[in-house]
């Protein structure tokens, strides 16, 4: 196991902040500070998209590539961490990161930042597994309990999947070619079977 | 006379795709913090690495929902 990977079910995903929640309540991550985030395409036109973003924990990570302090690495399992007692909260990280993954406490008055602070894959930090320290700087564990992210669990669609690269990709794969693509699959057929129009229902009106 | 023009030619193709290979740029960076502990360290598993990866497994492959319609011999 080595690709530990989140995948965000565009198709699925309802824009009801499940997973949002969970993270901010798992880690008690503090105000202002939002780990995972949701992103909404077209928002209020029908066909509209949302996905779940957070660290993708890329396997060329360019954050780990920019820090000055090298703060940064990798577990055994793919996922991207970082020691906070080494950040010096300089931002180039935020910059490099394609997905907006690393947030900023406000640490003081003048836009002071604090140290950097991003998803974990619930996997906590370089601190004893399930110590206050560890929970203090970077949330819960849970990887270490053999639990998934509180995110992808929580998901209620299960739009985002996480896991091990090669199970998540299989499952995705399933869906897609279950359920086809294009217009078909937004909608009232999608939702509650049979014809796409809504006066072919019964109790709809023409 | 024309096995040495070969010769040069080859030799010049040679150098010229010589730059078109792409040697890595980046700096050989190392971790300079804490050590982290393994995953499956703790009185959870024990250092049972394989029972840790079993545990993950189960619960990715709960993340599956067609799984039971198949199992059951259903179409989803």
């Amino acid at each position: 196991m080595a690709r530990m990977k989140f995948i965000c079910d565009a198709e699925r995903c309802i824009e009801c902040n499940g997973c949002v929640t969970a993270c901010k309540s798992e880690h008690e991550v503090p105000w202002g500070v939002n780990r995972r985030r949701l992103v909404t395409v077209n928002d209020g036109v029908p066909g509209e998209r949302s996905i779940s973003v957070a660290c993708m924990h890329c396997s060329d990570a360019p954050c780990m590539a920019v820090c000055p302090v090298d703060c940064f690495y990798k577990t055994d399992e793919g996922v991207v961490l970082h020691d906070k007692d080494l950040c010096i909260g300089c931002g180039y990280c935020f910059y490099a990161c394609p997905f907006g993954a690393p947030q900023f406490p406000q640490a003081g008055a003048f836009g002071l930042r604090g140290k950097m602070d991003k998803c974990t894959y619930c996997a906590g930090g370089p601190e004893e597994n399930h110590s206050a320290e560890e929970f203090r700087k970077y949330g819960r564990n849970r990887l270490a309990e053999g639990k998934l992210p509180a995110c992808a669990e929580m998901c209620s669609t299960k739009a985002l999947l996480a896991g091990d690269a090669p199970v998540i990709t299989a499952i995705y794969k399933t869906r897609v070619t279950t359920r086809g693509k294009g217009e078909e699959i937004w909608g009232w057929a999608m939702a509650y079977g049979g014809s796409d129009k809504l006066s072919d229902q019964s109790g709809g009106k023409a | 006379m024309r096995k040495h023009a070969t010769f040069a030619a080859a030799a010049a193709a040679a150098a010229l795709l010589a730059a078109c290979t792409e040697p890595s740029q980046d700096p050989v960076r190392s971790y300079a913090g804490k050590e982290d502990a393994k995953a499956y360290s703790g009185d959870a598993f024990r250092g049972d690495k394989a029972k840790w990866e079993a545990a993950l497994a189960a619960r990715s492959g709960y993340q599956n929902d067609y799984a039971p319609f198949r199992a059951a011999g259903k179409k989803p």
